[in-house]
């Protein structure tokens, strides 16, 4: 039995493409154009706030003015009596009752708890509360209960018009009891602190617990010349994704329509299925162009996502008209993810030629966090590794995946690696390269997976440093920190910093290709609009694999059409989807030779085949003509082979569609993930003296993408992530009053994500060694830039202080504190 | 947004008559950027009822050397102050002002007397749906003085309230001896702000409109400078901004004017500074003193003591400049 046509999908391991074509016509070429760039730069792209339908109504939801308080009481009866207002739902509505966020329960996300990285498989994991208790923390569609200011809890009112649905919220009268509230994770672990969710944990804060030993850290203290000990923080930053979030969900009759501004869209309509007891096929979903999620549309079971689906659906089938719930600015920084506040602590041995011994690491996050542990495990050779994570829950803003969750993974990595440096005086490309777990040199697992996958032996990481060591000017520019003052009286500093960070390995994917009768080609699947310029390049590996003119493929993926890509993860693209669309093309275009060769008989008559004589092995296809290989000028145009196939069968059958599928990994089940995207940053600064600010001169970035399918995609990212990743650790920070916990900076200008205009240069270098395990050896480049930036930022700073400043976003005010601090070592006077 | 009236005007008269008719329940728009802002996240509990349009008034825009001095019409866009000729060569501070205004696009909406009478940025006051009713807005706490006070006042409070000028333009034109010209008086631009009352930000009177800039001509040899400290390049009120502008008698300073802004509840002349530079030359010694006595009298709030010191530091750099 065939599985595969049965459609059963056996978990694969990894598999690595050991098929890399030598040349290629499209696939990696330059001058392509975005296929989505004009729609978009245009304004005529259509978000999913733009959908109106006839006789939409608008919903808001209320955000608690508290954060954390109770509803005691709760009249809505103004706002339902408000003209215009077309129906009410109430926090305890008996419908809602039975509808939790958590969303883990479809079996596509099963094991997402256990995704989280190479810590979690290896760690002595504990939940500090009950799994039920876990689940509850996600919270409920509309609670009675906020844990933090924003929550959106008590009603949500469908109404004629935004400003109507507005109005109405504000005639809701609420009597609210006030509860003691906590908003640092290290207040929150003290004995007697107020309890931020009693809900979930009536005893303390704590949610999670993490151990992970590898080796023996002791014994590697007692091995080592030296021993330091530091610490670092990273405050809490947020999507501030570009399109705030909304759905559209229109209920007819047995049927739902879904508008989703979502990332895994296809699992919002299952939870939304299984939560509202509608069939999958009676669900309709459009995932119109995403507004630049930065991977904040990504967790089926937040609010933001599943929340306001079911809210829309209720009220949509309540009032028999479509309904549109929408957060506004304020409600997209209330609710969607941030990344949280991480207290993190170092203890790390080594020896005086800069091999590390030994890393123990100290982590108390707020909500849920990165352990800090996993880039050590993942991607070096340090034999004895060490993590005490513990998680504590405040009174904050949700927190989970977004712009890569790894963002506090690179940047301990990239502490421990420059700290080292310092304490020997040596340049951290040497000591980087000592505890590397590069080719051929990598964990068990994973030197064994390349071995048994036919990858190269090769250094791409040393290859990259090499890369970047020439673009940037390294060996001329690096200096002992803190030693150089420029002319302009500035402090200069230049930092390098690598890992081996992202390459997401798992993720399934479905996709069909179907060509019409005149010989053009429709991918189809559905995907949301994340995901690095997935139209085109998808279009590109069709193209390329079926011998056709570019323009002859297209990529509409907004609707639904049995197959979807970038289930259930985010973070995986073309590392996965891709074989999907390939596998897909190959075998369309051995179809299509199979045509041009084989007559097509209807009744009585026989009509010839395009190329009666040959068999398809004679034949190619290139720029959308098939011909025959022994004499190229005997050619017919695919348009006319399919004409031929389908001449009398009537137009309503496509002449051409195949469909495949492609399973990587799953979660839970790998040692951790297979990361092979190896690259290497370097950065420089000029950091005044006297206001403490910090002018980012140059970042080079090189990344070894396995394989670039289209390089200016791959170097947007590049750009994309460098000036991301400066914000990030420059200003990026979201801001609570200590008070009330009200978020201060809740808007564009008071949040500060940085722009094209705030870094000078950046040089964007790909490296294509072809060690990936997509197809064509690709690797993947999507989230690793922002990630690792701020570690080089930082790393920059201190060499040009001579003192750190391991407090992330690191603004003027720390920046000049350090800078005293340094003056006072040296014994400046002042 | 709730809704209000809109009314566009033809004329400075039907403007003030406008605001007199909806006696103070009226505010002037112009360019938008500030007051729109405001209206979406209903900052107030109760806001005005009316918008008055002036944009609708023809050539108010204006930019022109006249009566020896610089006349800037209340209309004239911060895009096109900061690309002017005449002011970048002979009114230096106010043009770099200009452009370290905002970002391209709204200095492309926002005018000059817009730039001149907005309100302070304290995340307390401009927390969305009125959240904290501070005394800004007729309440009776400063939610700063024990809160997130990182941006706030290094100067002491106005009956409290510790929230700071933002304009970057203020404090240009105040180095460069501006007047206001409004439809009832024409005013010293450092007496354009309110002093005693935090709830107003200039001492414009409900139906008071600024009709003119007025810049005097600078003296043949002095010079001025602007320098910003933010956050971003791209995008960002100041954290402490400063204009200098200082005429010489050959190597020695004959007078200077300093103004400091987003250290205040109004842009802080920094008087002391601007008396101890005249009759010495500007060296790096002389500015450094000049900074610490204007920065003598600061009190730092519990996480703003870091301005005092980009605050000195941009003194420095904006007298050195004028050498």
């Amino acid at each position: 039995m065939d599985k595969k046509k049965l459609g059963i999908m056996e978990i694969e391991p990894l598999v690595r493409d050991r098929y890399i074509q030598d040349e290629f016509n499209l696939i990696g070429k330059r001058g392509i154009s975005r296929m989505c760039g004009k729609e978009k730069a245009g304004g005529r792209a259509e978000y999913t706030r733009d959908v109106q339908l006839p006789g939409m109504l608008y919903c808001r939801i209320l955000p608690s003015p508290y954060a954390h308080a109770k509803i005691k009481s709760m009249n809505t009866e103004k706002a339902e009596a408000l003209p215009g207002v077309r129906a009410v739902l109430r926090y305890d509505d008996p419908e809602l009752a039975d509808k939790p966020l958590y969303g883990l329960e479809t079996k596509f996300n099963a094991g997402h708890l256990a995704s989280d990285g190479q810590a979690f498989y290896h760690g002595k994991h504990e939940l500090a509360v009950t799994l039920e208790q876990w689940k509850q923390g996600a919270g409920r569609v509309l609670d009675g209960v906020a844990w933090w200011e924003g929550h959106p809890v008590g009603a949500a009112v469908a109404a004629d018009t935004p400003e109507l649905a507005t109005e109405a919220l504000g005639l809701i009268e609420i009597e609210w009891e006030e509860l003691p509230l906590v908003l640092d994770p290290l207040e929150a672990l003290k004995p007697g602190a107020p309890l931020a969710a009693e809900e979930i944990n009536n005893r303390n804060n704590i949610i999670r617990k993490l151990k992970v030993e590898h080796g023996d850290v002791e014994k590697g203290f007692k091995e080592a010349d030296k021993v330091i000990k530091f610490d670092a923080r990273r405050r809490p930053y947020t999507v501030a994704d570009a399109e705030p979030m909304s759905d559209v969900i229109q209920w007819k009759g047995d049927n739902v329509e879904i508008w989703a501004h979502q990332q895994q869209a296809y699992d919002g309509k299952i939870i939304f299925g299984m939560k509202m007891g509608i069939p999958l096929n009676r669900i309709k979903l459009h995932v119109p162009y995403q507004g630049s999620q930065f991977g904040g549309g990504g967790n089926p079971m937040m609010h933001h996502t599943h929340g306001v689906h079911i809210i829309s659906g209720i009220l949509s089938k309540r009032t028999g008209r479509p309904v549109k719930t929408f957060y506004d600015r304020k409600d997209n920084f209330y609710n969607l993810s941030q990344d949280t506040d991480c207290h993190t602590s170092f203890k790390v041995g080594f020896k005086n030629d800069g091999t590390i011994t030994s890393v123990k690491i100290d982590n108390i996050c707020a909500k849920m966090g990165q352990y800090g542990i996993d880039h050590f495990e993942e991607n070096t050779r340090i034999p004895n590794l060490a993590l005490n994570y513990l998680e504590a829950n405040i009174n904050v803003a949700p927190a989970y995946w977004f712009r890569c969750e790894q963002n506090h993974n690179a940047l301990c990595l990239s502490l421990v690696i420059d700290h080292v440096a310092a304490a020997l005086g040596m340049d951290p490309v040497e000591v980087s390269l000592k505890n590397d777990g590069a080719e051929g040199r990598d964990m068990e697992y994973l030197s064994k997976f390349k071995v048994e996958h036919g990858f190269p032996d090769r250094d791409s990481l040393a290859e990259a440093i090499e890369m970047g060591k020439e673009a940037f000017d390294w060996d001329s520019k690096w200096h002992a920190p803190g030693t150089k003052m420029l002319p302009n009286g500035k402090l200069h500093g230049v930092g390098f910093t690598w890992d081996h960070e992202w390459d997401d390995t798992r993720g399934t994917a479905c996709a069909g290709v179907l060509m019409h009768c005149d010989g053009t080609v429709d991918i189809l699947s559905q995907k949301s609009d994340d995901g690095l310029n997935a139209m085109t390049t998808h279009c590109q590996i069709v193209a390329e694999e079926m011998g056709l003119k570019l323009a002859d493929v297209n990529f509409r993926f907004f609707e639904e059409v049995g197959f979807q890509m970038m289930t259930p993860d985010g973070s995986c693209n073309l590392a996965v989807d891709a074989y999907c669309t390939r596998n897909a093309a190959r075998e369309a275009r051995q179809k299509l030779l199979e045509y041009a060769t084989t007559p097509v008989k209807v009744l009585e008559i026989e009509y010839p085949a395009a190329f009666p004589e040959h068999h398809p092995d004679d034949l190619d296809v290139k720029d959308s003509i098939v011909y025959l290989k022994a004499n190229p000028d005997k050619n017919v145009p695919v348009a006319e082979v399919v004409k031929r196939a389908v001449l009398n069968q009537g137009g309503t059958r496509a002449p051409l569609f195949t469909w495949n599928w492609h399973r990587q990994g799953r979660y839970g089940t790998e040692e951790g993930r297979h990361r092979l995207t190896r690259q290497a940053y370097f950065a420089e600064v000029e950091v005044d003296p006297e206001t403490g600010g910090v002018d980012v001169k140059t970042i080079v970035n090189i990344n070894d993408v396995g394989k670039a399918i289209s390089p200016e995609t791959c170097e947007g990212q590049q750009y994309g992530g460098d000036y991301m990743g400066v914000g990030r650790a420059l200003a990026e920070e979201v801001i609570y009053d200590p008070k009330t916990g009200v978020k201060l900076n809740a808007n564009l200008i008071d949040y500060k994500v940085f722009t094209m205009r705030d870094i000078d240069e950046t040089v964007n270098l790909l490296l294509e060694t072809g060690m990936g395990y997509g197809p064509y050896g690709l690797n993947g480049i999507g989230e690793c830039i922002a990630t690792i930036v701020p570690g080089v930022i930082g790393n920059a700073i201190y060499n040009a202080i001579g003192e750190r400043v391991d407090d992330h976003p690191m603004t003027p005010d720390k920046v000049l504190a350090a800078i005293e601090k340094a003056k006072a070592k040296r014994g400046d006077v002042k | 947004m709730k809704p209000f009236k809109h009314y566009d005007v033809n004329t400075l008269d039907e403007a003030v008559s406008a605001l007199q008719n909806f006696a103070g329940k009226a505010k002037i728009i112009a360019g938008g950027t500030d007051i729109v802002g405001m209206f979406k996240d209903e900052v107030f509990a109760e806001r005005p009822e009316a918008l008055i349009n002036i944009k609708t008034i023809p050539n108010l825009d204006y930019i022109k050397e006249e009566d020896g001095m610089l006349k800037i019409g209340p209309l004239a866009l911060l895009e096109d102050i900061a690309h002017d000729e005449l002011i970048k060569g002979k009114y230096t501070a106010l043009a770099e002002a200009a452009r370290r205004t905002a970002s391209p696009h709204i200095r492309e909406m926002g005018t000059i007397s817009g730039n001149i009478c907005q309100q302070c940025r304290c995340w307390y006051f401009r927390s969305p749906n009125n959240r904290f009713n501070c005394i800004r807005k007729g309440g009776e706490d400063c939610y700063a003085e024990e809160g997130e006070n990182r941006y706030h006042s290094i100067f002491g409070n106005v009956k409290d309230c510790l929230a700071v000028n933002p304009s970057d333009t203020a404090p240009a034109l105040i180095a460069l001896g501006a007047k206001v010209k409004t439809s009832k008086r024409v005013l010293e631009i450092a007496d354009f702000y309110e002093k005693e009352e935090p709830k107003k930000t200039t001492v414009l009177d409900d139906d008071e409109i600024v009709v003119e800039i007025q810049v005097p001509q600078p003296a043949a040899n002095s010079k001025s400078k602007f320098e910003k400290f933010a956050i971003r390049k791209s995008i960002d009120f100041p954290i402490v901004n400063c204009a200098s502008q200082v005429e010489m008698d050959g190597d020695t300073v004959k007078s200077a004017r300093v103004c400091l802004n987003a250290v205040f509840a109004n842009p802080y002349v920094a008087q002391k500074a601007a008396e101890y530079v005249v009759g010495k030359t500007l060296d790096e010694e002389t500015v450094t003193a000049a900074a610490d006595l204007a920065l003598q009298d600061a009190k730092p709030l519990t996480k703003n003591a870091y301005k005092i010191t980009i605050a000195k530091s941009l003194i420095k750099k904006t007298l050195l400049a004028c050498k």
